[in-house]
């Protein structure tokens, strides 16, 4: 069960690419997941939703996508200017 | 310019970056740093992976007291809680460390770095990593270990490789401990390494008794040529 730190490390690279490309809110992450990466996807879900509470991203929306192998990469992010 | 108490939906509509960030790239970047200090110190990191009670600590303590009359070696553990392990540990007479990590189910690279700060590296030929008992969890985190060894024991049953192919991936060698009780737990050991090589064809298998001493020369030996 690392699903909860999984996700504190996704909004906190969230909240700085957010900030690099001058946003004030996160509205999605979208996140490539491969078979291998060890991470339950249920879990990881849950606990975005608690790990965002009064972030930036607060509210906003994990979309997992099938990757390959090892993937755990942020590839797209939503962001509200 | 959307005022902040706006309805969301007359606010601006959101933009879409692309973005390609490993989210373990903290973890990653300090474990790279980790094998760098590692390296330029002389000192072999070999990290021991498996599930609570397969015997890790068992074969780090036969292990510390062979290799430890060749070479001069240490050990971190890594446990939820209690210093139980190091004090099993130290009694080898070599510097053993424990990282409690409260509630987290694995070590991280950050927990290494901590834990071998007042440590002189160069002082070391082999420093060994127990990881918290997890199959799952630990296959995440590089620690900048040169070897990552998984423990498979006899009385855990011969299907954790397909159960678990993560953790056997990620890893360079397999140990099968408690093979004094084989026969006892109707282990199967063909079945064992067939499944170790289903998930990582040609990893290389070891079987070992820390208890009677059987396989261990040639866990020592492979151990050497490493170090």
């Amino acid at each position: 069960m690392h699903e909860l730190s999984i996700a504190v490390n996704i909004i906190e690279l969230a909240e700085e690419e957010m900030i690099r490309h001058g946003g004030r809110r996160v509205r999605a992450v979208h996140l490539q997941l491969g078979p291998l990466a060890a991470v339950a996807r249920d879990a990881l879900l849950f606990s975005f939703n608690l790990a965002c509470e009064g972030t930036a991203a607060e509210g906003s929306q994990l979309v997992i996508e099938d990757g390959q192998g090892l993937d755990l990469d942020i590839c797209r992010l939503e962001i509200e200017p | 310019m959307s005022s902040a108490n706006a309805p969301l939906s007359s606010r601006m509509s959101p933009r879409i970056v692309t973005v390609r960030e490993r989210v373990l790239k903290q973890n990653d970047l300090l474990a790279r740093d980790l094998r760098a200090r590692f390296q330029a110190a002389g000192v072999r990191v070999i990290s021991l992976v498996s599930s609570p009670g397969a015997g890790k600590t068992s074969l780090l303590e036969r292990t510390l007291a062979i290799l430890g009359q060749k070479r001069r070696v240490a050990a971190l553990v890594g446990d939820l809680a209690t210093e139980n392990d190091a004090l099993r540990l130290q009694r080898s007479g070599a510097p053993v460390k424990q990282i409690t990590t409260g509630t987290v189910c694995h070590l991280d690279a950050s927990m290494i770095s901590t834990a071998v700060s007042d440590w002189s590296l160069a002082a070391l030929d082999v420093m060994f990593i127990e990881n918290v008992g997890n199959l799952v969890c630990p296959s995440s985190y590089d620690l900048g270990e040169a070897v990552r060894v998984v423990l498979l024991s006899a009385t855990e049953g011969e299907d954790k490789p397909l159960k678990y192919p993560t953790i056997f991936n990620t890893a360079d060698v397999a140990v099968i401990t408690k093979i004094d009780l084989a026969a006892a737990a109707e282990f199967d050991r063909e079945a064992a390494h067939s499944n170790i090589q289903t998930v990582r064809p040609g990893m290389r298998v070891m079987e070992v008794s820390a208890r009677t001493g059987a396989g261990m020369d040639a866990w020592i030996a492979f151990l050497q040529e490493h170090s």
